[in-house]
Formats: structure tokens, C-alpha cells, sequence
């Protein structure tokens, strides 16, 4: 619904003070800016796609403040959504600049997990007319029964960072709320700010259904410069710490005022801030690290440092990728491959903000390879091939956590709201029985539980409408809403009570007291773990193991191994990288094949250990993993025998004493995606991998309880795992929808079955070329030297006994 | 295999697969945390777990109490999970099965979940927080005595069996010289699992039978 007519006299007038206020500041308002305005004008929804620091937020929040001077209103008008809370006080900041200078009477709010009660008191009161929050806190307040008395007055809703939400279970949980709130006031404008991404409109419809897509200004220009080895010097074909190239990153640090280091892992974060710091010759406080594991109180410190310009070096993972601007940061240096054309991107964008230079960034490769892999990116960011996030399948756990949304806010009737969750891109392919599934879950806990009315989270009233009767419940799920982001985590705090971080239960369940280990950058000792919280002291010596966080290392993108398989077959390649990786591609050549970009390469080779088997589909490291089960399933078919399995971004190794003989014809049987699906859940432990998933799965749906914020009490003293709960229902009510949601989270998500799938097809149709080596080849060593990831035996548990029996018997006759 | 045979403190004990213990020399059945109706007191907390453990359990005592014949069955320790209310339906689960092997004498080591509940209702003695059965002394928590060695139960011991490339995480028998360890019998048990001691001997228990490590 057009709210004014961009073309009367007021709107210009309106949209003058605005010009004038941008003029005060030294600029004029950019195209891509007053097109925003103007489609906001026009009652349209939106994109706004342009790289950070370019003036999306005006671009975005302009168009509500025309509308307020045209028809001044009071009570909630804008929805601001920002997906971290740290975010939250910057942006509320920036806007109230915007909302003085346009001199019009909003008050502006923020509403995050961590608001001041007199904050939450206005906002209960209606005192707000621009509200900033986060998704999780729009949930929390779609769950109030006066939801829609609140939103009753709203014009739209910005989502900021789009493009950091769209892939993940928040931005399902945000698509469940957009819907609830465009049920509630038809005339909200939804509006979206996003990075450029590869599936702009994709992106759109997402968000917004339909609506315009508004380009900002060009990214600046990036420069990707490279420590290359020096000629002579010996450079590991494998690896992926490279601390070898500490001197040329300290060297490059210290040539300038200050420095980011980017890591893809947290461990290898931690390990280099400790490496840079075992040879930091300046203060020592002007060396940090910064990482999503670190408390958030000494990441905003962090930052701030870097904003001042006080701190000279910061070891960083994605954690800094997003948000904040750091003006005053000079080089970005990036250790190891960034695996993604569009990180690398980003990463290069947070240095040079000076007009008119272009903004450098320095890799450090950590093995010769990644050479590759840099000068792959840099032509992919030339021609602009960047990832697409592609939006998540609606889960049943989300679902499950919404419904309840609904039934609280106000109630629900069930067709209404199948029609209203099926209106959102994640659930248009929900299929009613699974609804109704979940429906169940929550009516009657499931199955097994129908008996036991006293446990029922939702209950049907006379009028068929849904709703909960039970205030427990009610306050259990507004204080597990917000529990997406968190993990199985521990609080990491000092015994005097200063908060470090958070790192996995995992990790710290095979400590014992008087362990030392790294983290946020200090030696520490664990003291005792009591209530969810590791306590820890200073350690006095140096040494100790370094956490290792679940999922921490990132797969290959699809768009740069496109490129990448391009570069590699790339005879003549211009780039200085390749020039210094050619003596290896030629030993490639000469020992076994370079692969062409519609090859798949495969190599065998006998080495004292047995004979190996190596397969190049360069499609990443999780969906190899999928195909290395499914190849020794198949090959344990033709010829029954342990084979085990190793995986990189590049391709798999498959090991056993002796393979079968193979042939051109054998092998493309082997790789055929015909059976793919069944032939992998024969061969992957998929319980086991579907029990660790329930986890997350258990508590978005409200299965399991993590405890009140601040208290002690937690499922911990109940002494129930996920894992245990899972075992359970896996036994009693196998067709939960919960455990069907968790395997197919493993599929999506661990094994990236859709690539997966898609690089099969590809070798089908494809050429392949088969080559027994003398020797591993150049490709073949770093997957050799991997550890083994898994393997496939043809067994259950009976035959497990038995084989486990006989080795001890072996082990102890000798 | 179901059954291992070991001898403990002079005594031939064997070792069951469905997590008991029995002493034939003194036609003692053992067991140690049960937990009956925890799932009960989960649903009361909100987590919906499925019903059926108890009953599962039950059977499973039943099994075991055809198989040996014993005189006697002697928890370790935490019989009952949390507070009841006397009409709660496991508790009448319970007390069918109590009548239907009233010749068995059943005896309750206390255990710390214990204390909500008088065991006494279902038919059992109270051995209070110790029993003497020469050489051994029975406990709930794991302790060590001068004069004996100790059988108890409390910790849920757990193990970590690895296999080529794999590792499970399994419910075991840990024998150390002064104390030895029984699993959990519940269904709904966790694990727990420490530091592997040089002279222990362990029986891990798998979903095909036990396994003895050492």
C-alpha cells in the first residue's frame, strides 16, 4: 500500500531535508539510496545488496523517516532486526543520529537478551516508535498474548545482515515471525540489507516474497597479494597450521600501525595469537585475539582496541567478518585458504578505508596447494563468481519452537496456521502429516506420552483453537526461545569470577582438574567444573592442549573449486602463484595427471601400508566424506575387507591391505550416483551422527531444558542427556518427528548430500582418468598424510565382539 | 558372551550382560542404581521422555531373578529416582512385580536418591548405608574399607572401547583392588566415564554381549 505519492509536494519536500541533512555531513545521498526511498514510498518490500560501509542503513531507514514526517504517528512503526546483539547499540545509535536530524519524534529503543529492565518496562508500555532487536527477541515478543495490539501500528521491518541469517535456523525462525507479523498488519513492508551474495533473488523471495532488489555502489577494488616461498625453499605439500610462515606475518605485521590476522578455525586462531605472541617484542597488550568462543566482554574490549587504534595486532576468526566497522585497521592478513571467494572478499573489505586506494589483503598459504586455491579466488572475485547462502529447509524443531509462539501469543487454529507457516519460503514443502506430527508432539509429548495429560504442552480448547494452560510452560518457553545460537557449552570463568568464554562440553569432558590448555589466548588450568562452568586459574607453565570446536573447519565453496579445477588445468597461468607451484603440477604431469576442469582424476597406488585409492572430485571436504563411505560400501561389496577413509577439500583416499583389481568400467560403476541415498545410510554410522545433531535438535524444540538464565539448575542436575533422550525415543517412538528432523539434518547439513549428488552426476558424465602411480603424487601426499576419518565394516555388534575379543587375545598372548 | 566369571576378594562373582552381578555361593543377585520412575519425575520437569522404562526395567529384573533363582536381590543403592506420589503408575508396577517374587528377600543399600522414599512400602529391607557380607562390604558410593573389599555402584561407570577407527562409549564392570563398580541398571542410566587405573579390571558391556578388556 503506497503510503504518499513520491511525486507530491510534500514528499520532495521531505525528501529536501533529508538531502539537506546529508549535505551537513559533507555527501550527497547515492542512487541506490533515494531508489530505496522511493520504493518504500511505493509501499514495495525490498533488497538492498551493497558492501558494508557504503550507507545501506540510510538507505533503508530514509524511506520510514519520509513516511514519519508525512504522517507523524505514535507506537511501534519500524521493526529493526539485527542478528547480533552487540550490533544492536551501534545501530540503535546510528539511527537516532538519523531520526534528530530528520526531527521527527520517534524514540528509539533496543530490545535484546541483554536490554535493562527499564528498557523492557517502556517497551511493555508501548514507549517506542523505531525498535531494534534481535530475531529471537521478536519471537519472545510474538509470544505475549498483546502481540497484536503491539504490532497494530507498523509500517515495516528492516532485516539487517540478511545475509548473515538466511542460512541458518534463526533465519527460519525470523521467516516464522515475518509471517506472523504480516498476518497481523498486511501493509508491513518488509525490507532487506544484505552483502552481495550469488542468489540475490533467491535471497529476496526469502525474505519478502517478492519486491525490488536495489544495488548499492561497487565494492572497492581489492588487491590479493601473496607470501609466496622463496625460490629454493622447502614448502610442506600438506598441512594447515603454517606456523613455518610466522616470520614473513610478524614481518608484515609490524610494518604497519595495525593488523588483522584472519583463521579459519578457533584452534588455529589460539594457536597462532600464542605463536605471535612467543615472539611479540611490543607491549603485550597490543596483541589480541578474538574469537566466538571468547566472552563477549573482552570481544567488545577487543574491538574497541581496534576501533582506537590501541591495539596493534588482533588474531581473528569469522567472528570479525561481520558488522562493525574498523576504519583504522591498515593490512588484513589471511592465514591458509579462505576456502570461500565471498570471505575472502568481506575479509580484504576491512582494510584500506581511505577514498580512492584499493583495499589489500595478504594470504599466507599454508601448504603449496593453497597457492592455487589464492590465485583461484582472485579471478573468481575479478569476475565476481561469489557463494550463494542458500535458505535452510524449514526444521520440524523450529517449527515445534514457533508453534508454541503461536499458542501463547493468542492461540491458533490448526488449518490457519498450516496455511500461515506454509506462506514462508522454508515451509511451502511442509507436508501437512509432518505439521500435524509436530502438533502431536506438542499435545500429547509424543506417542508414548498420549496417557499423560499433565506433561502437554499445547492443549486444544472447545473452540478448537490451541493454547497453553499451564504458566510453566509458558515460562519455560519464553526462556528457552533464544537457545538456537547457544551450543553444548561451558562457561569458562577465572575462580575469582571474571568471564572468559565458552568452550564445548566435548573438549573439557576430557580434562580432568590440574589440565592445562589454550584459550582466548592464555596458558589456563582447570581448577573444577561445577554447575555448567569450567572454573579456571593461570596456568604457570606453557603447555596444554588446544580446544577443538565441533564443525571448525569450512568446506571448500562450490565457486571456488569451479574456479580452482580451472586454474589448476591452467597451462599457461599468468599468476605469480602458479608460477611457483608449477615445478609441482609439472611432477603431477610427469607421475600421474593434471586433471582438466571436466576430469575426474582417479589414482592408485601401492604403498608399504597397503594399497590406496585416490579420487579428485575437488567438491569439498564434507560431501567427500559422504562419498568415501559410499565408495568403500560399494567396494566392501565386490570384495569383502576393512577399508578405511581419508578426505580433504580436493578428494578422498580409500585404504585397505589389498583393493580389488579396478577397471575404467568398475570404477564408473563405483562412482555412479544410482542408489546414492540408500547406499549411504548403509554405510555411514547415521544414528551415530544423527544422536550428536539431536542435541541442537532436542533443545530448539523445547525437548530438553538448558536452565534459567543464571541459575545453577540445569538438565545437567536432572541428569538427562540429549543423547540418552535420543536412545530412548529411538527405542519407544522411532517415528518421532524430532529424530526424522536430526538424520535429516546430518544429510543437509554434515554430508552435504545435495553436492554430493551433484558431483556425481558430474563424474558420470564426465571423463575419468585412471592412473596406477609408482609413487603418491603431488595431490595424492596430503591426503595420505591426513588421519583417517572412518571406514566401513561389514558388521554388527555380535561380529564386533567377536574381532574385539580376538585382538585383546592377540594383544595379551604376545 | 552374556555371562564372565571373576574372581573378587577370593570369590567367584558372575557378571551379567543386562548390568547385574551374581554371587552364587551366597545366591545373592546385585544391582545398583535402578532408578525406577525417572522418566516420571522428567516429564514433571518438562522433558518429555516416552514412558515404558520402568516396566522395561522390571522385566528385566524378572529375567534375571528366573535365571539365577536367588534368595536374595540387594540393590546398591538409588532404587527409586525421586519423590513418588502413591498413586503414581510405576509405583503400582512396582508393587505387582514385588508380589509376584515375594519369595525372593529384597534388600535397599540406601542411596542418595533414596532418601525421598521409604522402600519399605514395596517389600524391601533397609540395609541402611552399609552391608556387611563377608569379604565384602556393600555400599551405594564408592568407598574403601580396611578390613574388606567394597562392591558398589553411584557413579554409572562408563568406558571408552576403541575399535580401528572407532570408539564406543560403553556401561562397565570396573574391579580396582580395595572396590569394584557396578553399572547402572536403569534404562534410563547416563555414563560416566574416569581415568582408567593401571590395575583395574574392566568388563565393558556392549549391545552384543561383554567384553573383557583386561
Amino acid at each position: 500500500m503506497p503510503t504518499s505519492s513520491t511525486t507530491s509536494a510534500a514528499w520532495r519536500r521531505a525528501e529536501a531535508r533529508l538531502r539537506a541533512w546529508f549535505a551537513t555531513l559533507g555527501r550527497k545521498p547515492a542512487p541506490f539510496q533515494r531508489a530505496a526511498w522511493r520504493a518504500w514510498a511505493d509501499g514495495r518490500n525490498g533488497l538492498i545488496h551493497a558492501p558494508t560501509g557504503t550507507g545501506k542503513t540510510l538507505a533503508a531507514v530514509g524511506g520510514p523517516l519520509l513516511d514519519a514526517v508525512l504522517h507523524p504517528e505514535r507506537g511501534l512503526q519500524l521493526l529493526w532486526i539485527t542478528p547480533l546483539r552487540s550490533l544492536a547499540t551501534d545501530t540503535a545509535q546510528h539511527l537516532s543520529t538519523a531520526v534528530t536530524a530528520m526531527d521527527v519524534p520517534w524514540r528509539v529503543l533496543r530490545r535484546t537478551g541483554d536490554s535493562t529492565s527499564g528498557e523492557r518496562a517502556k517497551l511493555r508500555r508501548g514507549d517506542c516508535e523505531l525498535l531494534v532487536t534481535t530475531p529471537e527477541s521478536l519471537a519472545l515478543l510474538l509470544s505475549y498474548p498483546d502481540a497484536a495490539d503491539r504490532f497494530k501500528r507498523l509500517r515495516g521491518v528492516v532485516v539487517d545482515e540478511w545475509h548473515e541469517l538466511i542460512s541458518s535456523k534463526r533465519g527460519t525462525l525470523l521467516q516464522l515471525g515475518l509471517a506472523r507479523l504480516r498476518a497481523l498488519r498486511p501493509q508491513a513492508r518488509i525490507w532487506g540489507l544484505s552483502a552481495t551474495l550469488g542468489n540475490l533473488d533467491e535471497a529476496l523471495a526469502t525474505l519478502a516474497g517478492d519486491g525490488v532488489l536495489i544495488g548499492g555502489v561497487a565494492g572497492k577494488r581489492i588487491q590479493i597479494r601473496t607470501a609466496l616461498p622463496d625460490p629454493g625453499e622447502r614448502f610442506p605439500w600438506a598441512g594447515h597450521l603454517g606456523l613455518q610462515q610466522l616470520p614473513r606475518v610478524l614481518r608484515s605485521v609490524l610494518e604497519v600501525r595495525s593488523a588483522l590476522v584472519f583463521a579459519n578455525t578457533r584452534s588455529q586462531a589460539e594457536l597462532w595469537h600464542e605463536a605471535l605472541a612467543s615472539v611479540w617484542m611490543e607491549p603485550a597488550q597490543t596483541l589480541a585475539i578474538h574469537h566466538g568462543s571468547i566472552d563477549p566482554k573482552l570481544r567488545l574490549a577487543t574491538e574497541e582496541g581496534l576501533r582506537q587504534g590501541t591495539l596493534r595486532c588482533v588474531v581473528a576468526t569469522s567472528s570479525l567478518d561481520l558488522g562493525v566497522d574498523f576504519s583504522s585497521v591498515d593490512r588484513v592478513i589471511q592465514i591458509g585458504s579462505p576456502k570461500g571467494v565471498a570471505r575472502l572478499q568481506q575479509r580484504a573489505g576491512r582494510s584500506g578505508h581511505a577514498p580512492g586506494l584499493p583495499s589489500k589483503i595478504l594470504c599466507v598459504p599454508t601448504h603449496l596447494l593453497e597457492l592455487a586455491e589464492i590465485a583461484a579466488a582472485r579471478r573468481a572475485i575479478a569476475a565476481q563468481h561469489l557463494e550463494p547462502r542458500r535458505p535452510l529447509r524449514g526444521g520440524l524443531d523450529v517449527l515445534a519452537q514457533h508453534l508454541l509462539t503461536l499458542a501463547l501469543g493468542g492461540g491458533f487454529e490448526a488449518d490457519a496456521a498450516y496455511a500461515e507457516i506454509g506462506s514462508t519460503r522454508a515451509y511451502a514443502q511442509l507436508p501437512r502429516a509432518q505439521f500435524d506430527a509436530v502438533l502431536e508432539y506438542l499435545q500429547h509429548g509424543g506417542t508414548a506420552l498420549a496417557g499423560y495429560p499433565e506433561y502437554h504442552k499445547l492443549v486444544r480448547g472447545d473452540d478448537g483453537r490451541f493454547g497453553v494452560s499451564s504458566l510453566r510452560v509458558a515460562r519455560l518457553h519464553r526462556l528457552s526461545i533464544g537457545t538456537i545460537t547457544a551450543d553444548g557449552s561451558l562457561q569458562v570463568r577465572y575462580l575469582k569470577g571474571a568471564r572468559l568464554g565458552a568452550v564445548e562440553e566435548s573438549f573439557l569432558s576430557r580434562l580432568r582438574p590440574g589440565d592445562r590448555f589454550l584459550f582466548a589466548g592464555r596458558h589456563l588450568e582447570l581448577v573444577r567444573v561445577r554447575d555448567m562452568t569450567a572454573y579456571v586459574r593461570v596456568a604457570p607453565s606453557r603447555r596444554g592442549a588446544v580446544p577443538r570446536w565441533y564443525g571448525g573447519r569450512m568446506p571448500l565453496s562450490g565457486e571456488l573449486s569451479d574456479e580452482l579445477r580451472r586454474t589448476l588445468a591452467d597451462a599457461d597461468a599468468p599468476e605469480a602463484e602458479l608460477r611457483a607451484l608449477a615445478p609441482l603440477l609439472a611432477l603431477q604431469r610427469k607421475g600421474s595427471h593434471l586433471p582438466q576442469p571436466d576430469e575426474v582424476l582417479v589414482e592408485r597406488t601401492r604403498t608399504r601400508e597397503g594399497d590406496y585409492l585416490f579420487v579428485f572430485p575437488f567438491a569439498g571436504r564434507l560431501a567427500h566424506e559422504g562419498l568415501a563411505a559410499v565408495l568403500a560400501y560399494r567396494l566392501s561389496r565386490m570384495q569383502k575387507a576393512d577399508y578405511g577413509y581419508a578426505v580433504n577439500d580436493y578428494g578422498l583416499a580409500i585404504t585397505a591391505r589389498r583393493l580389488p583389481p579396478l577397471t575404467d568400467a568398475t570404477l564408473r560403476e563405483l562412482l555412479h550416483p544410482w542408489h546414492l541415498r540408500s547406499d549411504i545410510r548403509a554405510s555411514i554410522n547415521l544414528t551415530e551422527l544423527a544422536r550428536r545433531q539431536f542435541r541442537e535438535v532436542a533443545r530448539v524444540a523445547g525437548l530438553v531444558f538448558n536452565g534459567y538464565p543464571g541459575s545453577a539448575k540445569t538438565v545437567h542436575q536432572l541428569q538427562v542427556s540429549s543423547g540418552l533422550l535420543f536412545d530412548v525415543l529411538r527405542q519407544h517412538d522411532p517415528t518421532h518427528p524430532l529424530l526424522w528432523q536430526a538424520e535429516r539434518e546430518v544429510l543437509d547439513q554434515q554430508l552435504d548430500y545435495a553436492r554430493l549428488r551433484q558431483c556425481l552426476i558430474r563424474t558420470a558424465r564426465g571423463k575419468l582418468v585412471y592412473v596406477e602411480t609408482a609413487r603418491l603424487s603431488p595431490l595424492a601426499f596430503p591426503l595420505w598424510v591426513e588421519r583417517l576419518r572412518g571406514g566401513v565394516h561389514a558388521d554388527d555388534w555380535k561380529s564386533r565382539v567377536e574381532r574385539m575379543l580376538a585382538t585383546l587375545e592377540k594383544a595379551a598372548g604376545r | 558372551m552374556n555371562e564372565v566369571s571373576m574372581q573378587v576378594a577370593g570369590e567367584t562373582l558372575e557378571l551379567h550382560s543386562e548390568r547385574a552381578l551374581y554371587w552364587r555361593r551366597e545366591r545373592c543377585l546385585l544391582v545398583a542404581d535402578v532408578h525406577l520412575g525417572k522418566g516420571a519425575v522428567l516429564r514433571r520437569a518438562g522433558v518429555s521422555v516416552p514412558t515404558g522404562q520402568t516396566a522395561t526395567d522390571l522385566a528385566r529384573l524378572a529375567v534375571l531373578i528366573d535365571l539365577y533363582q536367588p534368595q536374595r536381590l540387594i540393590v546398591l543403592g538409588d532404587l527409586v529416582h525421586g519423590d513418588a506420589t502413591a498413586q503414581a503408575p510405576w509405583l503400582r508396577q512396582v508393587g505387582e512385580w514385588r508380589r509376584r517374587h515375594a519369595a525372593v528377600q529384597m534388600t535397599l543399600v540406601a542411596g542418595n536418591h533414596d532418601r525421598h522414599f521409604d522402600a519399605r512400602s514395596l517389600g524391601f529391607d533397609l540395609a541402611g548405608e552399609a552391608l556387611q557380607l563377608p569379604p565384602f562390604t556393600l555400599l551405594h558410593a564408592p568407598a574403601t574399607r580396611a578390613d574388606s573389599y567394597v562392591l558398589a555402584g553411584h557413579v554409572h561407570p562408563g568406558i571408552i572401547v576403541h575399535d580401528g577407527w572407532r570408539r564406543h562409549r560403553l556401561p562397565a564392570f570396573r574391579f580396582a583392588a580395595h572396590c569394584g563398580l557396578l553399572p547402572a541398571f536403569g534404562t534410563l542410566t547416563g555414563l560416566h566415564d574416569e581415568r582408567v587405573l593401571a590395575d583395574e579390571r574392566i568388563v565393558a558391556i556392549s549391545p552384543g554381549g561383554l567384553i573383557p578388556l583386561t
